[in-house]
């Protein structure tokens, strides 16, 4: 019983650092950009698509690591310019053209990787013993794949220039324009980023999920929730919500179904909600 | 009475004729399996209606409509297989279970607005649609129910029932365009003038006396209600009803097609319904990637025609813009403080 407990905990704990980097390209994506990302969940599937493909061509997996966010980024960045610029700054009709975008990536992928769904086997074997229990190494690797990338997108929007740009640019549009902050270039910026995020937690997971062209349908509420609950453009709150989510479905999931876990989960999501509008951590961060 | 009304009676004339004859038109220029497309057309209107009525005319965007459609469809699929009800027993159990859900969620789901509320209506839908999934005995999850029909109506030996095709076509028809004129009818009353107010600005709305929550809530069951006769219908349609039409994706498709008609028009649902569902069945029969169109379909729509196709249609009749009910929302959102 506690070994199971254990087992859905941290598989939780590191299902929930992984979402966690999807939902912060969404957040970055909702929060900078006023666009509802109906196609973020999308974004993660090419992810692990792209993974796959990077696989069988170079052999080396640990390869896709450093390839797919720089495919995705290029992405996002055409992508960007192509659907979401023409649109830009109307939450309404950002849903209607990412739907599109959803349906569009869905079918290519259907098209060129197939419609079966694969898995990959995970560039490390083997398991390690972990407070009592056997535990997969690739997931230990993949938590701190996700730790190093959420530290390493807190920096880069902290620390470097365009990442000030971003915040600038989210903060006060026109005085970041008059200060000579290239607005345009920092919203395709912005949105690729969104989308390298998604890709980069595509490789992570590809190995413990399975690639399939429908993989992003269900993570897209998911994310969405840990957007709201962390409390729209709190970063880090949303990966706080994210992980937190995450984990309280794995513990939740050691005592009844993952259905019933799943239930759970959304009614404690309605009730932050409804008590607590403004985000489970408004106060705390900022 | 300006140019453009005239123009769009006479439209309507034409519309509605070419919808009376059907049954006896398109197997002529087409062939009979399009009279079941037209029927289906008919079906995802009105449930994209569900979904301009919230966010067209009150602002409120629903990605949880599926919800209603779901219990509608239940109500009926629910009734007739494990109860054994008649038709009309199924179909006001569909549209009662339907509006007492909507009623039920709109009571803790109208309190919050715009991304809070698109949220927690997706949250509900989904919470619903899991139960749906698990609770195989009732709902048989995903494979769905499947129920035989009882008829219509039956005096003595003479029964009417949806075997019929055109008495199947003409039920849907009379069905949705009741269901419209309602929605044509509450658009033009002091209710519907009093949604335009909430969805303009819902400060100044309560600020002239409009209890903006009771109202918002009104908007809701009226949705619920219009997405149940849907369900209802599409469960008669098909005899048939499954958890996989509650899923969230579907109540998105329902928000895609009332923009990219026109939202906050009464025909705008219509359009973008028949629209993306005539290029699915047109261009699948030959292409097994049809989303692709799609895709890019809704993609251009926005870029081309921001205010959807009955704005751009309406921008091209007249250049004045109308005033009155039949507004199209302007593109711009309001983002809640």
């Amino acid at each position: 019983m506690i070994d199971t407990l254990l087992l859905l905990s941290l598989n939780g704990l590191i299902w929930g650092l992984i979402i966690a980097l999807i939902a912060l390209g969404l957040s970055v994506i909702f929060g900078m950009l006023d666009i509802i990302n109906i196609a973020h969940g999308d974004f993660f599937m090419v992810g692990t698509v792209l993974a796959w493909f990077s696989l069988q061509m170079t052999g080396n997996y640990w390869l896709g690591f450093l390839l797919v966010p720089l495919i995705c980024f290029l992405l996002g960045a055409v992508i960007q310019r192509l659907v979401i610029q023409p649109i830009r700054g109307n939450p309404a009709l950002s849903i209607v053209a990412t739907f599109g975008l959803s349906l569009i990536l869905q079918e290519v992928v259907r098209m060129t990787f197939g419609a079966t769904p694969r898995r990959i086997l995970p560039p490390i074997q083997g398991t390690i013993s972990l407070f009592g229990i056997q535990y997969d190494v690739y997931r230990i690797y993949a938590a701190g794949f996700s730790i190093a990338a959420l530290a390493a997108f807190f920096l880069f929007l902290n620390y470097t220039k365009l990442g000030t740009w971003m915040r600038a640019v989210r903060h006060d549009r026109e005085t970041a324009t008059a200060m000579g902050v290239p607005a345009r270039l920092v919203y395709v910026l912005t949105f690729a980023v969104g989308f390298a995020l998604a890709g980069f937690g595509g490789v992570v997971a590809a190995p413990i999920t399975t690639v399939d062209f429908r993989g992003g349908v269900d993570l897209l509420p998911v994310c969405f929730i840990a957007v709201i609950v962390g409390g729209l453009g709190n970063l880090p709150g949303t990966a706080a919500a994210a992980i937190l989510l995450s984990l309280l479905e794995g513990i939740v999931q050691s005592f009844a179904n993952p259905t019933l876990a799943r239930i759970t989960s959304l009614l404690l999501m309605s009730a932050v909600l409804l008590l607590r509008p403004q985000g489970l951590f408004k106060g705390f961060a900022k | 009475m300006n140019r453009r009304s005239l123009v769009e009676r006479g439209l309507i004339a034409v519309f509605a004729a070419f919808l009376l004859t059907v049954p006896w038109t398109i197997p002529l220029i087409l062939n009979a399996f399009w009279v079941s497309v037209i029927a289906e057309i008919l079906i995802w209107s009105l449930f994209a209606a569900s979904a301009n009525l919230l966010f067209g005319y009150v602002g409120l965007l629903s990605f949880g409509q599926a919800l209603f459609f779901g219990f509608g469809m239940y109500g009926v699929g629910i009734g007739i297989d494990h109860f054994g009800l008649s038709f009309w027993p199924a179909f006001g159990l569909g549209i009662a279970a339907a509006m007492a859900m909507a009623f039920v969620s709109g009571i803790l789901a109208v309190r919050l607005t715009w991304h809070y509320f698109a949220i927690i209506t997706v949250v509900f839908s989904l919470i619903f649609y899991f139960i749906a999934v698990s609770a195989k005995s009732v709902t048989g999850g995903d494979d769905g129910i499947n129920f035989a029909l009882p008829p219509t109506f039956s005096f003595g030996a003479v029964q009417f029932g949806f075997a019929d095709a055109n008495f199947q076509y003409f039920f849907i028809l009379a069905s949705v365009s009741l269901c419209f004129f309602l929605m044509h009818l509450v658009v033009g009353s002091p209710l519907g003038k009093a949604f335009l107010a909430v969805r303009e600005n819902d400060v100044r709305a309560s600020l002239i006396g409009l209890n903006v929550y009771v109202i918002r809530l009104i908007a809701f069951v009226m949705a619920g209600f219009l997405a149940g006769v849907a369900g209802a219908l599409f469960a008669f349609f098909g005899r048939y009803a499954s958890a996989s039409y509650m899923f969230y994706t579907f109540s998105g498709e329902a928000v895609v097609w009332a923009i990219v008609g026109g939202a906050g028009t009464l025909f705008g649902p219509i359009v973008g319904a028949s629209l993306f569902i005539v290029i699915r069945e047109v261009v699948s029969t030959h292409w097994e990637h049809h989303s692709l169109i799609v895709g890019v379909m809704a993609i251009l729509v926005v870029i081309l025609a921001p205010k959807g196709i009955v704005g751009l249609w309406r921008d091209w009749v007249d250049t004045p813009p109308p005033t009155g009910a039949e507004l199209p929302v302007t593109t711009e959102l309001r983002t809640e403080p």
